[in-house]
């Protein structure tokens, strides 16, 4: 390539050479011409003169030249931000000269274009010089010949053409800024003066325009990022605490986004209608309070534990009627009510799958192990900490690392304390599990007792013994982590592994309160169906004794009718259900604020405070201030997200209260971590840790539609509640409606499509589909690991053979010459 | 059972809690076993105090006139035995590099206790060099002059001074003819950490490039202390981490200050 720089140099040269001689015809040629060339020639020159007025004019108007120059900055930058295409092009456009000859020709040519008008411009400013005397009166571009205009359109239209090609241009970088800016300023200079009279207003009001939709395009860039909401928190919170802290805030807004939806849905497709066009309340007897509870139907603990006027409104299941359309707008409730619930799974589904392809496209291949030393001193450090404390803290951590990872390398070249190592890791997990089956059997404990309770009536139990169940279980989710972390000091791994190890416990933690809870409530449903069935027997007696005391008279006419709170009515489980979800998210986000109001805020004031009075540095010393607990936080909220999904079905006011919960935490929590939490003191970048959380939320969502799905399909809804009532099973609404609303041919076709000998075939078929595209997926994987592999050889080999051959061969050169000189 | 306000299962669920609460603190709680219950106990079983035992024990294990091998004997009583809170050979080491640095002539040290940390300094000074160190209990300072005359330093090059810091920092100048202080250690109460530096600023005995060098910062901890000379502008410093003498879990700090002089 230098090789080829010399060339194009020398030739450049020669071509200068030539361009002068012609300059200097040329001139000859004009002198020759007489007066009428020459008063051209001065006309021009007045021209130009007006234009180094109006560019003096330019330069004075200092800001917005600066103006200006920023925005022809920001271009740049953008253009910068669009290197890859358009380097992509420039490769193959270098590709192409490299094959060509023909190619290198013409792009020597142009070189010379370019010279020549540079050349051109030289000329010029040289007459400039000899004719500064000359008047100086206005005179505009219309003097100028029309050939001279075309020439000078033509350059104009070169350069811009120069400008735009100059990224793909093999030349060394040097050249292309001088390139770059000489040709703007030429472009800037002449573009003005093309146009004539009307033309260049309307040319000039152009580039305004432009000017002004650049900075309304970087307002609206701006305006953009200000709707993100909560962007400027997060962006906070991560320059004092680094991407770890962030990434778990980020997670809760793109939550917060995925419960808006889930809440739209159900609240514009379930609740709003029924509370519209529904029957209203007190009209039949499922949406009434019973007689019994119509006391206390309005006591605040009642509602609180959403009993009451609470369970008898839109927020459960009970409340809908099984009444196929209601309205004037026919509205299909028991349809709307089942494809709503099948949706926010789908939906759900649909979402995490595609955040964590997403996800996976961004993080690509890499090993962590086999540079460990260049990934720590390249890529240790976090970009976003913007606080001198965070940035402190990193410093030391990484520092530390580094000498934890000279430690580890001398470990390792040791290998003697391993057993120590596997030892104390195999007893960390034994101490683990043991406290995990500790937990799990007090839940359980607790579950069978609360049952124990419910059969004797909940009446003449205290208030603790009534919320044993989700008090302990709040309690065991808030210490066991404690635990666990205390423990995994056993284990010595990276803070990485470590909190992936500490998730995955938490994890297994919480699912196995979770599947004790439901478990519970699985027996509890079939207490309550084996109530319903008594009840539902009573009530036909009852009937039959209305029946009888009333038709004996007349057969035909009514019997009496009753109030409808007086109607005897079965347990309804989805309510119960429902109710139990919901009762469980309540105490779980209590006490997750009221651990944070403790736990961050009461002991940052206390240590901040006592601080003044104390005998030892409460800061420095031993209680300090609280990191922020991003695992936790994480697996709280995804726990949370797997009971939204869990309950949603029976309880469709749930995805509304977690949106308020999420809302509230968001606040709440940036708030308390800006307030009284600590940067952690091994802080490390969380790139990658966003795909893990979304495969415990996928996890997690499986394991929660599970149970859901199971009591949808396998226990019959109850008799007289909920828009099923009546039905076999829930999901014959879908069959219902389809024989009902659609025209026979579609139930027809349905039923052909759901027969198995079509249905298997199309399951084999997806299943080899998916295993097609798994193995391409993987080889593509593979070459990619193989391509950068040979990236990384590849220059280093050529790199290293020329810097330590080149001389080398040099020396032996000129070895060789003396000794043959010798010889000689 | 209504008596019973909380059911057991309840108070069951605290017991992660308590279990790490215990494994978080189980350093305090072992230093509280070391320092304070078996210090009791022996002072009822043997009627001695603990720095006369600790020096029946140097003299017994200890090479007289080798400092080296006396505060060798000092780092296993107090390890193994029973806990003194000296500056401990892990802090003692960044204290030896600080004065083979620094070389100071003469040399402040603030709380000899039973002179572990005496001998210490006086081990690395240069020739010519003079200690003067400060203990307020009169039975310590007693111990420590007999550990310091052990170790072969004599009167000139140690002199034990018994009587508290606040009254001996203003009579150094006009009683010791002093002119300045290059180095100063402070290991006596932390509360007096704070009143001792702002005394010492104003007897005018520091000049620029004195070092003073407070040993526990962090714990017991001198809070006070570390926000004055954050706030005042008249120090470079530094805290060197290291944990409690004698104790691994323990995070305890020593402050290095070079003091900078009114700019």
């Amino acid at each position: 390539e230098r090789e080829r720089e010399g060339e194009r140099e020398r030739e450049r040269e020669r071509e200068e050479r030539e361009r002068e001689g012609e300059g200097e015809g040329e001139r000859g040629e004009r002198e020759r011409e007489g007066e009428r060339g020459r008063e051209r020639e001065r006309e021009r020159e007045r021209g130009r003169e007006g234009e180094r007025e109006r560019e003096r004019e330019r330069e004075g108007e200092g800001e917005r030249g600066r103006e200006r120059e920023g925005e022809r900055e920001r271009e740049r930058e953008r253009e910068r931000e669009g290197e890859r295409e358009r380097g992509r092009e420039g490769e193959r456009e270098r590709g192409r000269e490299r094959e060509g000859e023909k190619e290198r020709g013409r792009e020597k040519e142009r070189g010379r274009e370019r010279e020549g008008e540079r050349e051109r411009e030289r000329e010029i400013e040289r007459e400039r010089e000899r004719e500064r005397e000359s008047e100086e009166s206005e005179v505009r571009p219309e003097s100028l010949s029309p050939e001279e205009l075309e020439m000078l359109k033509e350059a104009v239209y070169e350069r811009k053409k120069l400008v735009q090609g100059l990224r793909g241009k093999p030349w060394p970088m040097k050249e292309k800024l001088v390139t770059l800016r000489e040709s703007q300023e030429f472009v800037e200079k002449y573009e003005g003066a093309l146009g004539k009279g009307k033309g260049r207003k309307i040319y000039a009001y152009k580039v305004m325009m432009s000017k002004k939709w650049m900075k309304f395009q970087r307002d609206f860039e701006n305006f953009k990022t200000a709707c993100i909401p909560w962007e400027m928190k997060i962006k906070e919170i991560e320059s004092h605490f680094g991407s770890s802290v962030a990434s778990y805030f980020i997670f809760l807004r793109w939550m917060y986004g995925i419960n808006m939806i889930l809440f739209c849905l159900t609240f514009g497709l379930v609740m709003v209608p029924e509370a519209l066009m529904g029957r209203p309340y007190g009209t039949i007897p499922r949406k009434t309070v019973p007689r019994a509870e119509a006391a206390s139907a309005m006591d605040f603990a009642v509602l609180w534990d959403f009993g009451g006027y609470a369970q008898y409104s839109v927020l459960f299941y009970g409340y809908y009627n099984n009444q196929r359309a209601i309205g004037w707008l026919k509205f299909r409730m028991p349809l709307s009510y089942f494809l709503v619930g099948v949706g926010t799974v789908a939906y759900s589904y649909m979402v995490v799958i595609r955040t964590m392809a997403r996800n996976a496209n961004e993080s690509g291949v890499g090993d962590d192990n086999s540079f460990n030393f260049s990934w720590k001193m390249f890529t240790s450090w976090d970009y976003l900490i913007g606080n001198p404390e965070t940035a402190d803290n990193k410093f030391a951590s990484i520092t530390t690392s580094f000498k934890e990872a000279i430690l580890e390398e001398q470990e390792s070249c040791k290998d003697d304390n391993i057993h120590l190592t596997r030892f104390l890791r195999v007893l960390a997990n034994f101490l683990v599990l043991c406290c995990l089956a500790g937990s799990g059997y007090l839940i359980y404990f607790v579950v069978r007792r609360s049952q124990k309770f419910a059969l004797e009536g909940l009446e003449t139990h205290t208030w603790w013994e009534r919320n044993e169940v989700n008090m302990v279980m709040s309690l065991l989710g808030m210490f066991c982590p404690m635990l666990f972390d205390v423990i995994s000091a056993l284990e010595n791994y990276h803070p990485r592994v470590a909190l992936q190890w500490q998730l995955g416990r938490i994890f297994a933690l919480f699912l196995g309160n979770l599947y004790t809870f439901i478990i519970a409530l699985m027996d509890e449903i079939n207490l309550k169906r084996e109530e319903e069935k008594i009840i539902k027997f009573n009530i036909t007696m009852w009937e039959a004794s209305l029946y009888n005391a009333t038709g004996s008279e007349n057969s035909t006419a009514l019997p009496v009718t009753f109030h409808p709170a007086d109607v005897p009515r079965g347990p309804c489980w989805e309510t119960m259900v429902g109710q139990e979800f919901v009762r469980l998210i309540i105490s779980d986000t209590m006490t997750t604020y009221i651990t944070l109001l403790i736990g961050d805020f009461l002991r940052a004031v206390l240590v901040r405070f006592l601080n003044y009075c104390w005998c030892w540095d409460l800061e420095a010393g031993f209680p300090s201030y609280s990191e922020f607990d991003v695992s936790g936080n994480v697996l709280g909220l995804i726990f949370n997200q797997g009971m939204i999904w869990m309950g949603a079905f029976y309880a469709p006011c749930l995805p509304a209260l977690n949106v308020l919960r999420l809302h509230v935490s968001m606040y709440l929590q940036c708030w308390a971590v800006m307030c009284c939490n600590v940067p952690q003191e091994r802080v490390f970048k969380a790139s990658g840790s966003n795909n893990f959380y979304m495969a415990m939320l996928l996890v997690i969502l499986f394991l929660s539609t599970l149970p859901a799905i199971y009591t949808i399909v396998t226990i019959p809804p109850s008799f007289d509640c909920g828009p099923f009532s009546g039905k076999k099973r829930m999901f014959d609404v879908i069959q219902e409606t389809l024989e009902s609303d659609f025209p026979a041919w579609f139930s027809k076709v349905f039923s052909y499509a759901s027969n198995p000998g079509l249905v298997l075939p199309f399951i084999l078929l997806m299943v080899l589909a998916i295993y097609y595209l798994q193995s391409t997926s993987k080889s593509y994987k593979e070459a990619n690991v193989d391509l950068k592999k040979k990236l990384q050889t590849v220059p280093e080999t050529r790199l290293s053979f020329f810097s330590h051959l080149a001389p080398l061969l040099l020396l032996l050169c000129a070895f060789g010459y003396t000794g043959i000189k010798f010889a000689v | 059972s209504s008596a019973l306000m909380v059911s057991p299962a309840i108070a069951l669920a605290f017991i992660p809690l308590l279990l790490t609460i215990i494994i978080r603190c189980r350093y305090y709680f072992v230093l509280f076993y070391r320092a304070v219950l078996v210090r009791i106990w022996k002072d009822c079983v043997t009627g001695l105090s603990r720095e006369e035992r600790a020096y029946q024990y140097v003299l017994t294990h200890a090479t007289p006139g080798d400092p080296d091998s006396i505060l060798d004997a000092f780092d296993v009583w107090c390890s193994k035995v029973e806990f003194i809170s000296n500056i401990g050979p892990k802090k003692g080491k960044i204290l030896d590099r600080l004065l083979m640095e620094q070389s100071p002539l003469t040399v402040l040290e603030l709380g000899a206790h039973c002179g572990y940390s005496t001998v210490r300094i006086a081990r690395s000074l240069p020739l010519g060099a003079r200690l003067y160190s400060l203990e307020m209990d009169a039975r310590n300072a007693a111990i420590a002059e007999k550990i310091i005359r052990l170790a072969g330093f004599d009167d000139d090059t140690v002199e034990l001074i018994v009587n508290p810091s606040d009254e001996v920092i203003p009579l150094l100048r006009s009683d010791y003819g002093l002119e300045r202080l290059d180095f100063v250690f402070m290991d006596h109460w932390k509360k007096c950490y704070l009143p001792d530096l702002q005394m010492l600023e104003g007897s005018g005995l520091l000049r620029k490039g004195s070092m003073i060098v407070a040993d526990n910062v962090l714990f017991p901890g001198a809070p006070k202390f570390l926000r004055y000379i954050r706030k005042s502008g008249l120090y470079e410093w530094k805290v060197h981490r290291a944990t409690l003498e004698y104790s691994k879990g323990i995070r305890d700090g020593m402050a290095e200050l070079v003091y900078q002089g009114i700019k």
